[in-house]
């Protein structure tokens, strides 16, 4: 503020008044604007004609028309006549004749949901949310066999990237993430069993736990959150700038062009990076079990090899290209089904990471279940 | 008494991307409340040069002097301008009158209900003051130029960008537009600066422009559009007014 005072002085004779503003009526000096426009309107009381004299008026903006204005509307509004002296400034006189002439018509404001019910939307949606995954799986399935048959229907182009971006790029933190957990592993194991003397159990429990469970569950986990993410964002925003609606009128399907390539990738590189954390998953089980026991590094080996079994192998890395389809599938669907702006491209891309770690936990349980009922 | 000086100085101004130039030795001055447009086929850098005098992007070599300030806008602080972007550039998530209140809220002490009298004048002005509560995605795209518009004017700023503002538009939206523009340069004493390749625009709102052509890396031409249009010999000026290709003139002069 640079001190400057705004007045707003009313003079009266009889039945009518005379307002003169003085001062910098504008932006800066909002509050003390309004304060004096406040202030002068309960003197005007009893008048019947008034007139606004803005010669003394220093400078006048927008928002200082905007409150003189709102004040001319009001007196109007109460049956009393108004005028704008703008002689001696004629500028400012014609600003708030602008800021008057356009009133406010009544508010068309569209019906908004409540907190309450949007939860009961939510919750409402939850069975469309199921049937809209189907949705997506189906016409994935019916779109593979239209690919094969007609290949370039689909961007083949795009796949190296798709495997270097959510592969090759992936493995760093997809194998520090199973580094760590064959540490968490090794380290619980060795407090537990270290108990009843079977601390050479903890080689045997480092595998059965990463190779069936973990190693698939942690991968897939570190893929949804990463290159789900990116998936979705990536078609979602495809679909708000209109390219997904360019491939369609030009014969594209966006099931084939998009979402086979992206899913065939993850297909294709999730089992490898779980293979590879399985192996990191072994060095940080050993790690843990030599830092704090006796057991040799060499020793810790051996046993790691007589408990690695094909049954534990495959058991683990069967159901990976079913967790990263789910991934994929949740992925481009979410992206093909966002509607709006930037906002939506956000909502879609939370709801893909959440609903594509919540499909590989259902999907990892079913396994397990499975491999129960089979004796595996 | 009227500010002579002009309200923004470009003195040689050389822009590009590492060792490609775009243009070079660009000068020109825009006068206080007048509507300046920047004109040039696709292509020819309208929208760079927009960037750079709106502070975006950083000149190679040469001077934006804006209001006689001398130092570019390095927004740290409240922008001494507005600006409107090609899509009107709304905030998705807000409603109308939640974008028109974060400048204020953010730059002004203005609270309260003033801020709502504010925002709400500022529709009205435009002609949206039915619309506060909606969101961008549902009103069209003339309609977001212009909520657009009341956003960048919400600081009271005596100085308005324009990038592209009737692209897209039918044309009773471009000419209402258009007018908008007129109307802020004439009755609010805004200086606007519009980048526009739209000739209709151009000859409703413009007081002096500038025409840039890719070929030459510069300005071809300045003045006044309606005397550009009317006496200028430079063959791109000439095509660029009356919408003809030289390739048709040649097939005429043949025939």
């Amino acid at each position: 503020m640079d001190g400057k005072i705004v007045a707003l002085r009313a003079e009266r004779e009889n039945d009518s008044a005379r307002i003169v503003p003085a001062g910098p009526f504008d932006l800066a000096h909002a509050a003390a604007v309004a304060h004096a426009v406040a202030d002068v309107e309960p003197r005007l009381e009893g008048c019947r004609s008034i007139d606004l004299d803005l010669a003394g008026v220093d400078r006048l903006d927008g928002a200082g028309a905007t409150l003189l204005a709102a004040l001319l509307d009001r007196l109007d509004q109460t049956g009393r006549r108004t005028r704008v002296v703008g002689a001696g400034n004629p500028e400012a006189a014609r600003l708030i004749a602008l800021y008057r002439q356009r009133s406010t018509a009544a508010p068309d404001t569209p019906p908004r949901p409540g907190r309450l019910s949007r939860v009961g939307r939510v919750a409402a949606d939850l069975p469309r949310t199921f049937t809209a995954a189907l949705d997506v799986t189906g016409h994935f399935i019916a779109a593979l066999p239209k690919a094969i048959a007609s290949p370039r229907s689909v961007d083949w182009r795009v796949l190296p990237k798709l495997v270097q971006d959510i592969g090759a790029d992936a493995v760093v933190v997809t194998s520090a993430a199973n580094l760590l957990v064959g540490l968490i592993v090794g380290f619980l194991g060795v407090s537990q069993l270290a108990r009843f003397g079977a601390v050479a159990f903890v080689p045997e429990l480092v595998v059965v736990a990463q190779f069936r469970e973990l190693g698939p569950l942690v991968t897939a986990i570190v893929v949804a959150g990463r290159s789900g993410a990116g998936l979705a964002s990536e078609i979602a925003t495809m679909k708000v700038s209109e390219e997904i609606d360019a491939l369609r009128v030009m014969g594209f399907d966006p099931m084939r062009w998009l979402v086979v390539p992206r899913c065939l990738a993850i297909v294709a590189v999730v089992p490898v990076l779980t293979w590879i954390g399985d192996v990191t998953a072994i060095a940080g089980g050993l790690l843990a079990t030599t830092a704090i026991t006796d057991t040799t590094p060499r020793a810790y080996l051996l046993a790691t090899a007589d408990a690695i079994t094909p049954a534990h192998l495959l058991a683990g890395l069967i159901k990976t290209p079913f967790l990263a389809l789910a991934i994929g599938l949740i992925a481009c669907g979410q992206g093909l089904a966002t509607q709006g702006g930037a906002a939506a491209v956000g909502a879609r891309t939370t709801t893909a990471v959440v609903l594509a770690i919540f499909g590989v936990i259902v999907i990892d349980a079913a396994f397990t279940l499975l491999y129960v009922a089979m004796g595996v | 008494m009227t500010d002579r000086r002009p309200h923004i100085v470009v003195r040689d101004l050389r822009l590009g991307w590492g060792s490609r130039v775009l243009m070079e030795s660009v000068s020109f001055d825009v006068a206080r409340g007048s509507t300046f447009v920047i004109l040039g086929g696709s292509g020819c850098g309208k929208s760079t040069l927009l960037r750079h005098m709106v502070g975006l992007a950083t000149p190679q070599a040469g001077r934006i002097d804006i209001d006689g300030l001398g130092e570019p806008y390095r927004y740290d602080g409240a922008p001494p301008f507005g600006v409107l972007f090609q899509s009107g550039a709304l905030f998705s998530s807000k409603t109308l009158a939640e974008n028109l209140t974060l400048p204020l809220t953010t730059w002004t002490p203005v609270r309260g209900p003033m801020v709502q009298q504010m925002v709400q004048a500022k529709l009205d002005l435009v002609g949206l003051g039915p619309f506060a509560g909606h969101l961008p995605g549902e009103i069209s795209g003339g309609m977001k130029k212009r909520a657009g518009i009341a956003r960048a004017l919400m600081l009271e700023p005596d100085l308005l960008f324009f990038d592209e503002p009737s692209a897209g538009l039918d044309p009773i939206s471009a000419v209402e537009l258009d007018e908008l523009i007129r109307m802020l340069s004439r009755d609010l004493g805004i200086t606007v600066v519009v980048v526009t390749h739209e000739l209709p625009s151009i000859f409703l709102v413009a007081d002096a422009c500038i025409v840039l052509d890719k070929a030459a890396k510069g300005i071809v031409a300045q003045g006044d559009p309606r005397r550009l249009r009317d006496e200028s010999t430079i063959p791109f000026v000439h095509h660029f007014f009356t919408r003809s290709s030289p390739a048709s003139e040649s097939k005429e002069r043949v025939i």
